[in-house]
């Protein structure tokens, strides 16, 4: 082997890591939710809103950390806010998710304007340097926790059963909406710290569309991942590879137009949820109201 | 708690909340809304110009609108207007640079190919859906970003124009254009297709065979189906029929409004045009309603931004808010027919 060529797969391996993370954390994200029964189309919108208030925070007070946290608070506070209305108000929640993704997206660039009166990106901000390994190796960790939670606690064990039939939860003398509600804060949560990574992780700044679909390609993840932990983490990870291949082939391959390489994570995501037709099944009362 | 969300929930509740929100952000913003709101009429409904600009603006958003309520009426969620708009624009823009025909001929063969490149964009969900049963939110979404990515490979390779300095297609030739509805603006005929499709809409939804099938599909799905409704079939045909008219909308705008095409020809129609299905209701006489709505704030935040200091992104969290009350409304139907997400 060349050593050009060891180079190449070693950047590959390293960046498939880096661009999947963000994905890991929606995915998981994604998961608890839908295992609690309340699907999650907001979640670009949450890791949109992580994104940017990671990178006020971290403007405002110099710390990354505390960016990081403020992110995470941010997205937990949009997953509330969709968990509210699915939970009291019943609302149709992809419609609603749609809501939340056009209200953070929008919402950050709407801020960016007042707070540093110039449209499009932040101004660079302290990011997390090379501590950023640190949450790459946490979206592992969190996937285990997120398995441990799920399948070997009774709080798992109560949303799982939220899920799939929330009335039993109910008769066992349980509250099914309350546990939809944290379900969906700690979804946003995730979301948030996802979204954090992309902004102060892998770079310094905020930009308009940052998040680019990453969101929905988690949704598709969930769905390739048959809604478990794991399973959401090894279809990020599918998805972070091809996000990562077209960066290290834009470089490469000469004659390999860069604006139609874009496409190909986004293609990778739909012949994922298009190969798996007939073999998955959805949590029974995963988006319905209870 | 039920009878304030009946109350809040509809339309009117909607676009209530719309004046308050819009006021708020103005007063984040450290401007008196009165200041405010008098830039967002006057510079959508103070002139000629501005008048034509708010209709011009409303043309953009009534086709990707209708597309949707079709879409919706039918239990699919498309939220992929917006690449399929672009293809239509973009499969307008790449015939209409090198065709020439005289003008009715020629206007009606570019907006066919807005009509086809939007039918496929949106054909190729309905067939995932139909065929592998690929959840359209999805698909849609991600077709939205291989439609730009497709789009900004060929206008700054294969179809740039050799004079032009950005990426954009060659001019359309004159005889290409859409009249002018009123000379000297922007304002094409592009308005009057637009209130016809609405109307073609309506009698399809309330006149025929398949808009019953296809209102019965996402009204009661099992129902539909124990009825010899052909399920696939109208997935098909509704997402493609969705992404057609999408498609045609982006044809008025390269034959109407720019006489090119570029990749930033829409500012994100596709999905402010959500939240105008939505407070329409889905019905397609009021959608074109919302449609002016949503046109004022869309023609009126480009001036509220230039006079009055008020960041135009605030019109795209007031829309998102708006969704998150209609969301109260029940859309979409059982979960049982709906693909896995």
């Amino acid at each position: 082997m060349s050593s050009a060529a060891g180079i190449a797969i070693a950047t590959l391996v390293t960046l498939t890591l880096v661009k999947s993370t963000p994905i890991i954390y929606a995915a998981l994200g994604g998961v608890i939710s839908e295992r609690a029964g309340i699907v999650n189309i907001g979640l670009e919108g949450m890791m949109a809103g992580g994104a940017f208030t990671a990178v006020v925070f971290s403007g405002i007070t110099g710390s990354p950390i505390a960016g990081l946290l403020a992110g995470i608070a941010a997205g937990a506070l949009l997953g509330f806010v969709l968990g509210f209305a699915a939970t009291v108000f019943k609302v149709d929640q992809i419609v609603a998710g749609t809501g939340i993704n056009l209200v953070a997206l929008g919402g950050a660039a709407y801020a960016l304007t007042l707070l540093y009166n110039q449209p499009g990106a932040s101004p660079q901000v302290n990011a997390l340097g090379p501590n950023y390994w640190i949450l790459v190796a946490l979206a592992f960790v969190c996937a285990l926790a997120l398995h441990a939670v799920l399948y070997f606690t009774p709080w798992g064990l109560r949303v799982r059963a939220c899920g799939e039939n929330p009335r039993a939860v109910h008769d066992a003398g349980l509250h099914p909406l309350r546990l939809r509600l944290y379900a969906v804060i700690l979804s946003g949560a995730l979301a948030g710290l996802g979204g954090a990574f992309l902004s102060i992780g892998e770079v310094n700044i905020y930009s308009d569309g940052m998040t680019a679909g990453r969101g929905f390609i988690a949704l598709a993840a969930v769905i390739f991942g048959r809604w478990t932990p794991w399973g959401a983490t090894g279809a990020a990870v599918f998805f972070g590879f091809f996000e990562a291949l077209q960066y290290v082939l834009q470089g490469r391959i000469g004659w390999l137009p860069s604006d139609a390489m874009q496409a190909v994570p986004y293609i990778a995501a739909l012949v994922a949820i298009a190969g798996l037709v007939g073999k998955v099944r959805a949590p029974a009362a995963d988006g319905i109201p209870y | 708690m039920i009878q304030l969300r009946r109350a809040l929930g509809g339309p009117v509740g909607a676009i209530l909340l719309a004046f308050f929100l819009a006021a708020c952000a103005m007063l984040v913003a450290g401007v008196s809304p009165l200041d405010g709101f008098s830039a967002l009429f006057v510079g959508s409904l103070g002139g000629r110009q501005q008048i034509a600009e708010t209709l011009v603006q409303t043309t953009a958003l009534l086709f990707p609108a209708l597309g949707i309520s079709l879409a919706f009426r039918a239990g699919l969620f498309n939220i992929g207007a917006e690449g399929q708009l672009l293809i239509g624009a973009l499969a307008c823009g790449a015939v209409g640079a090198h065709f020439a025909a005289p003008t009715p001929l020629a206007i009606f063969v570019l907006l066919a190919c807005g009509f086809v490149g939007g039918g496929i964009w949106g054909g190729i969900a309905g067939w995932l859906r139909a065929q592998f049963n690929a959840n359209e939110i999805i698909s849609t979404l991600m077709l939205n970003f291989v439609a730009i990515s497709l789009a900004t490979y060929l206008v700054s390779g294969p179809l740039k124009s050799p004079a032009a300095v950005g990426a954009e297609t060659a001019p359309l030739p004159a005889a290409s254009w859409l009249p002018l509805l009123i000379p000297d603006t922007r304002l094409s005929i592009g308005l009057i297709i637009a209130i016809l499709a609405a109307f073609v809409l309506r009698w399809l939804f309330t006149r025929t065979v398949f808009g019953y099938e296809l209102r019965a599909s996402g009204e009661a799905p099992d129902a539909a189906r124990r009825n010899g409704v052909n399920m696939p079939r109208t997935t098909l045909l509704a997402l493609t029929l969705s992404g057609a008219i999408a498609g045609l909308g982006g044809a008025t705008i390269v034959t109407g409004v720019l006489h090119r095409f570029n990749t930033q020809l829409s500012p994100g129609y596709g999905y402010t045009a959500i939240a105008v299905a939505l407070v329409g209701d889905l019905n397609p006489l009021w959608v074109c309603l919302a449609a002016f709505g949503f046109g004022i704030l869309e023609a009126g935040g480009l001036a509220m931004q230039a006079l009055a200091d008020v960041p135009k992104d605030a019109i795209h969290v007031i829309e998102g808010l708006i969704i998150l009350v209609l969301a109260a409304r029940r859309y979409i139907a059982t979960r049982a027919e709906a693909a896995p997400i």
